[in-house]
């Protein structure tokens, strides 16, 4: 616990200067908002009211600053534009306050929201595959809005409270003790209440939040599920399942409108009474002709001054918890360590590159979502395609993701052109490197910036040219803009095999030294499947490309097929050898070629 | 680009006074609350105008050495005063509470309930999260902002009436003198509500770019990484934190002009109820002490209502969006519905059931399925299918293949009713499928998509998903008619693993097993089948096809698979090709044909 708070001042002191000024001028203006109303005041018990005993020293001064009684008595507009003066210098102070505790905040959120970012973008990609996006972009949005609001407003609230009540102290005390003493009594009572009952109905809020969060996810599945709501037919059920909670929502939420009745009101009255406090203890001072009215009234003007403040910071102090919840959820991603651990690797000059591959008794295990490999040895030259084959799980796709250095293996070692790949800088590795994922991420903009992404210097022709060799370019020309549909949430929705040979045609454009495509033709049908491998022959001598995929007439024309079960390589030969051999490979090329033999001849 | 992102200029323009009643007639079931709010506006008004009244009158009676009787006396109206303002506030919480959740209750029911009956096609063009917002945060800020519109326009007039009244009536000349400063007051708010409107509306903006933008590099980051891309990225997040910054300030900079504007102006109120009353008062023109310190507390406290009203007027200005898109989809009708006739003859039924007839009263069994001259487009001039004609008898399994956007999923959609005929009509036992009721077509269907969406929960719950009363032992059956029953006991909590938000959890292929088992025990009678199977490792593939085979037996099926060993054994083969049927037979005759079936196949399993 006394590690939080240490967290949230560290934050603010990121801006010391401006927060300094800003409560400066904090001051300042609350000062003079006090010496507005002091103005009346000393007019109207020194001129207005000169009966029995007269002004006090004090009432002379301030009269004195402004001209004299006598001038003011002749002259009443001047005190009348005393009043402006003074609140208009105090709203100066104010805009001040107000512009530098700002840009404090606005400089310490915009600085927490690029580090959270910049921290996303290296963290290895095992820390996004195991936390949920949902709660990732919460810490990012509203937990920092939480701080941002923190900041901003309640920090200068609390700060505004403290300075309204202090700034008139001196001068009550001046004035009346006793009063002063009548002004501040109830007080602490209210400061305590506050924090007391936010504390204790905390749980309600916690509650609503959590309703909201089931309401919300409810919908989401509902909109995203809907085909699978219509074809079973589940309308009604869906329906009932969210008024259920729905209702359980409003109920939640119209409870905490009831328990925040109590506390507003209450709160109200404890203010009111302090209020009447005032009034009383100075109706019987004023009826014994121990306290002027002008200074009744500073009294009355400046309880209704910094009651409310008071009453407000009280809630703050009990929501302070909030904001360092907030905090630590955001120092969790910012404290998560990034994948390059600061080694200088060697750079990679892509034109040299020959794009020989070696894995040399390579074993992983440690990832739990991912499957094992057991002391795998390959041997892939620059320039050859090899297939990766073999059942769900069995650790195709965990060799390329140790390829691309998304994982470093447990035991082993991995090499490209003969370099050990952790001496390599891993952004120079992976630019000579182009995967294309089964399930490819395009980026809400056009489908010209989404083919650039791999080379930003590319030129139109380039780009099309791999569009075409990707056999996505025809689909392109579809579209209304062409190449500057935008896809994406906010855009056109591709269908899984545009999106795939859209991602190949990306993975061309950057003409790596390696290509690797992880099951990256699932989507696409076997004549466009066809065209494209026929179309990446042609290129053949430019890439080493690594193949992973289930149907076998995609890997069949591999210079070598890699036969992967349960982590182990059980089998390897060109397609030939493989199915001559009893073993995983015949049986499955058997199930996908039954029938086969109705053609007669079968094969070429 | 950016369809349903209001434009900025919007918040600029009037309030639209109809919509406002129409969401406002939503609300009907909370009368009691609503006039509750605005008694409790009038009510305040008038108890916070006589307070400083109150006040000014006990200071005279004090100094002016008036009878006990007479300050007893107002000191109790004072305390009461107090006490009924603690009360009221009570009071219009409640009921706020009772408006606000009870709106936001029923926007949320009416609307999800239009949302189970609209068309795909209307899903085709929401974004999945637009319409999630418009039930949430929509929904919120609509209903939360009515019960304070309410009581801020209640308490407000009637606030401005009575101490604006009050003060003319005490002392007229006073009065006017202070109320001179209402009108800058009123001029300068509505000019600060609407800058403030404005760079707000433009934060709430640039902070939903910057929560796509945090979406797009968390969820993107295996691609971003292939790619190594992260510092364009990080460079143009930056611009968007920057611009976040940016209009942050100036909302900033503008509220620390306006407050402190308020203030002088009251300030300026002051000064002239001190002028202009001091001088009255030495001339003894009969103003009391008291009354002067009643008016300079008038003069501060005008700026009050003014302030609120501005503010909740321009809070509905800046909500009216949401209530256009609330309203908007509560309007929309279905374009897919049973039509009135269906609607009769369900009550129809529904009084006289006969047994072993459908909800509407016709038949329940499916014995024939016929496409006849069906076309269908998106936009006329690219057809996606052109005079189809297809007949599927009781008991027979087709199987459609053919190339990428040749129409395949577009029958299936159109068989299902996700999608009704341009042209032509779908004739089931020989009658116009539009002419039986929707629920009856739909659950009579056992529909498996390509990208199967599962709910989050566990295993068992999402396999019945379609028949939630089934038995630990039904879907154990179903699962093993798939294959699905071994990879399931090997995870952790077996079936009652959660799979996670759509599955998660669960890989492509393993989603597909559980979709096919959850469309297995809903047991019905056509079966649909879009690209099933097309994770599932060929292994296990193989293994399902017998228990596949099983299910479909006696049963219509509709199966469509790039994989050609799935559609081999289908009673009937059809080649879809530009919208067209350009081929169709059993797999031995087509194969024996020599066309475009053999061509594909020979594609298929040969290199060239």
């Amino acid at each position: 616990m006394s590690t939080r708070p240490a967290r949230i001042t560290r934050v603010m002191l990121g801006e010391p200067r401006l927060y300094g000024a800003a409560i400066g001028a904090m001051v300042l203006s609350s000062l003079l908002l006090y010496l507005a109303p002091l103005v009346p005041q000393v007019v109207i018990d020194g001129v207005l009211l000169p009966s029995g005993e007269g002004p006090s020293g004090f009432e002379r001064f301030i009269l004195s600053l402004i001209g004299g009684a006598e001038f003011i008595g002749n002259n009443l507009w001047w005190a009348a534009v005393v009043v402006l003066l003074l609140t208009a210098a105090a709203g100066v102070f104010s805009y001040f306050r107000g512009v530098w505790a700002a840009l404090a905040t606005e400089r310490i959120v915009q600085r927490m929201r690029d580090d959270l970012y910049r921290r996303l973008q290296r963290v290895p990609v095992g820390f996004i595959d195991k936390s949920e996006t949902g709660d990732l972009i919460q810490r990012c949005t509203s937990d920092v809005d939480t701080v941002r609001l923190f900041l901003s407003a309640q920090v200068v609230e609390v700060a505004r409270a403290v300075a309204m009540l202090i700034v008139p102290l001196p001068i009550m005390l001046l004035v009346s003790p006793l009063m002063t003493l009548a002004s501040v009594v109830l007080l602490p009572p209210i400061v305590i209440f506050a924090v007391v009952y936010f504390k204790r109905i905390r749980s309600a809020f916690l509650d609503v939040d959590e309703a909201e969060a089931a309401l919300t996810s409810t919908v989401q599945e509902n909109v995203t599920g809907i085909r699978v709501v219509r074809a079973f037919a589940q309308q009604q059920q869906e329906c009932e399942h969210f008024d259920e909670r729905n209702g359980r929502h409003r109920d939640l939420d119209n409870h905490l409108y009831r328990v925040l009745a109590w506390f507003w009101s209450t709160s109200d009255l404890m203010c009111m009474v302090q209020k009447m406090i005032v009034v009383g203890t100075g109706l019987v001072l004023l009826g014994m002709g121990k306290l002027e009215v002008g200074a009744f009234f500073f009294f009355l003007t400046a309880v209704g001054m910094f009651v409310w403040p008071i009453r407000q910071m009280g809630r703050i102090l009990a929501e302070l918890g909030k904001a360092q919840v907030a905090m630590g959820r955001i120092d969790y991603v910012l404290g998560q360590p990034e994948e390059s651990d600061g080694e200088s690797g060697q750079v990679l000059d892509g034109a040299a590159l020959d794009g020989a591959i070696s894995f040399r008794g390579v074993s992983f295990a440690h990832v739990e979502s991912m499957p094992v490999l057991h002391d795998i040895d390959l041997e892939i030259k620059g320039g050859q395609t090899v297939a990766l084959v073999g059942p769900s799980g069995c650790g195709k796709s965990t060799i390329i993701n140790l390829l691309m250095r998304f994982y470093d293996p447990d035991e082993g070692e991995i090499l490209l052109d003969g370099v050990d790949l952790r001496s390599i800088d891993r952004a120079s590795l992976r630019s000579n490197l182009s995967v294309v994922l089964q399930e490819p991420f395009l980026y809400s903009r056009s489908l010209h910036d989404n083919l650039a992404m791999g080379r930003r210097d590319a030129e139109e022709s380039e780009i099309v040219e791999v569009a075409t060799v990707a056999a996505i370019h025809d689909s392109i020309m579809q579209f209304d803009e062409g190449y500057a549909t935008v896809v994406g949430e906010r855009g056109v929705t591709l269908s899984g095999g545009q999106r795939q040979r859209l991602s190949i045609a990306r993975a061309l454009l950057r003409d790596p030294a390696v290509l690797v495509l992880d099951d990256a033709l699932s989507a696409v049908d076997t004549r466009t499947e066809r065209a494209i491998l026929g179309a990446l022959k042609e290129r053949h001598h430019r890439h080493t490309t690594i193949i992973i995929a289930h149907r076998l007439t995609t890997v069949m024309q591999a210079d070598e097929v890699i036969v992967l079960d349960e982590g182990r390589i059980i089998d390897r030969g060109p397609h030939e050898d493989l199915v001559r051999r009893d073993g995983l490979y015949r049986r499955l090329w058997d199930i996908q070629h039954e029938g086969m033999d109705a053609l007669g001849e079968g094969g070429t | 680009m950016s369809q349903g992102t209001p434009h900025v200029e919007d918040v600029l323009g009037t309030v639209d006074r109809r919509l406002w009643r129409r969401i406002l007639g939503h609300a009907r079931a909370y009368k009691g609350a609503a006039y509750a709010m605005m008694a409790g506006g009038v009510i305040l008004a008038i108890v916070e105008s006589l307070l400083p009244l109150v006040t000014g009158l006990l200071i005279d009676a004090v100094i002016g050495e008036a009878s006990t009787s007479r300050i007893t006396w107002l000191g109790v109206a004072y305390a009461g005063l107090s006490v009924s303002f603690c009360v009221i506030v009570w009071w219009f919480i409640v009921a706020a509470g009772k408006l606000a959740t009870g709106l936001a209750h029923d926007l949320r029911q009416a609307s999800f309930q239009r949302l189970q009956e609209l068309e795909f096609a209307y899903f085709d063009v929401q974004p999945a999260g637009w319409l999630v917002s418009r039930l949430t945060s929509d929904c919120r800020k609509v209903a939360s902002l009515m019960p304070w519109f309410l009581l801020d326009l209640c308490w407000g007039a009637t606030f401005l009436v009575v101490v604006g009244g009050g003060m003319l009536l005490i002392d007229w000349v006073l009065g006017l003198c202070v109320l001179a400063v209402v009108p800058v007051l009123v001029l300068v708010t509505i000019f600060f509500q609407r800058k403030l409107l404005r760079s707000s509306r433009l934060m709430r903006k640039t902070n939903s770019e910057l929560t796509a933008v945090y979406n797009e590099g968390i969820t993107g980051l295996w691609t971003t990484k292939s790619l190594s891309r992260e510092p364009e990225n990080i460079g143009e997040f930056q611009t968007v934190s920057q611009s976040m910054c940016n209009y942050s300030m100036r909302n900033s900079i503008e509220t620390s002009i306006f407050l402190p504007i308020v203030t002088s102006i009251s300030g300026m109120g002051v000064g002239i109820a001190l002028w202009v009353g001091g001088v009255q008062i030495q001339d003894g023109e009969g103003l009391s002490i008291g009354m002067l310190i009643a008016f300079m507390q008038y003069a501060v406290l005008f700026a009050m209502p003014v302030r609120e009203l501005a503010a909740r007027i321009s809070d509905l200005k800046g909500a009216q969006a949401a209530a256009e898109r609330i309203q908007g989809l509560l309007d929309r009708e279905p374009e897919i519905a049973d039509s009135e006739e269906v609607k009769s003859r369900i009550t129809a039924a529904a009084a006289g059931q006969r047994h072993g007839s459908a909800a509407d009263g016709g038949d329940h069994r499916i014995e024939a399925i016929d496409f006849r001259d069906v076309s269908f487009w998106y936009k006329p001039e690219e057809p996606v299918l052109e005079h189809l004609d297809l007949s599927i008898a009781a008991g027979e399994t087709i199987a459609l293949v053919g190339p990428t956007g040749g129409g395949k999923t577009t029958i299936a959609s159109l068989l299902c009713r996700f999608y009704e005929p341009c042209e032509g009509g779908i004739f089931i036992n020989g009658i116009e499928y539009r002419k039986r009721s929707l629920h009856w077509l739909q659950s009579s269907l056992g529909i498996v998509l390509q990208h199967p969406h599962l709910f989050s929960g566990t295993v068992a719950r999402n396999i019945a998903y379609g028949q939630p009363e089934a038995t630990m032992e039904q879907i154990e059956a179903a699962a093993r008619t798939v294959e699905a029953h071994d990879f399931i006991t090997q995870l952790a909590d077996g079936y009652e693993f959660e799979v996670g938000e759509g599955g998660s959890r669960l890989s492509m292929g393993q989603r597909q097993l559980i979709a096919l088992a959850r469309a297995v025990l809903a047991d019905p009678q056509v079966f649909v089948m879009d690209e099933a199977t097309s994770s599932v490792d060929t292994e296990t593939e193989h293994h399902i096809q017998r228990g596949i085979e099983a299910i479909l037996e006696g049963r219509i099926a509709v199966v469509i698979a790039h994989r050609l060993s799935t559609v081999r054994s289908a009673d009937r083969i059809l080649v879809i090709q530009g919208g067209k049927i350009v081929e169709q037979g059993s797999h031995e005759a087509l194969l024996k044909a020599d066309g475009a079936y053999q061509a594909l196949y020979r594609r298929h399993f040969a290199g060239s």
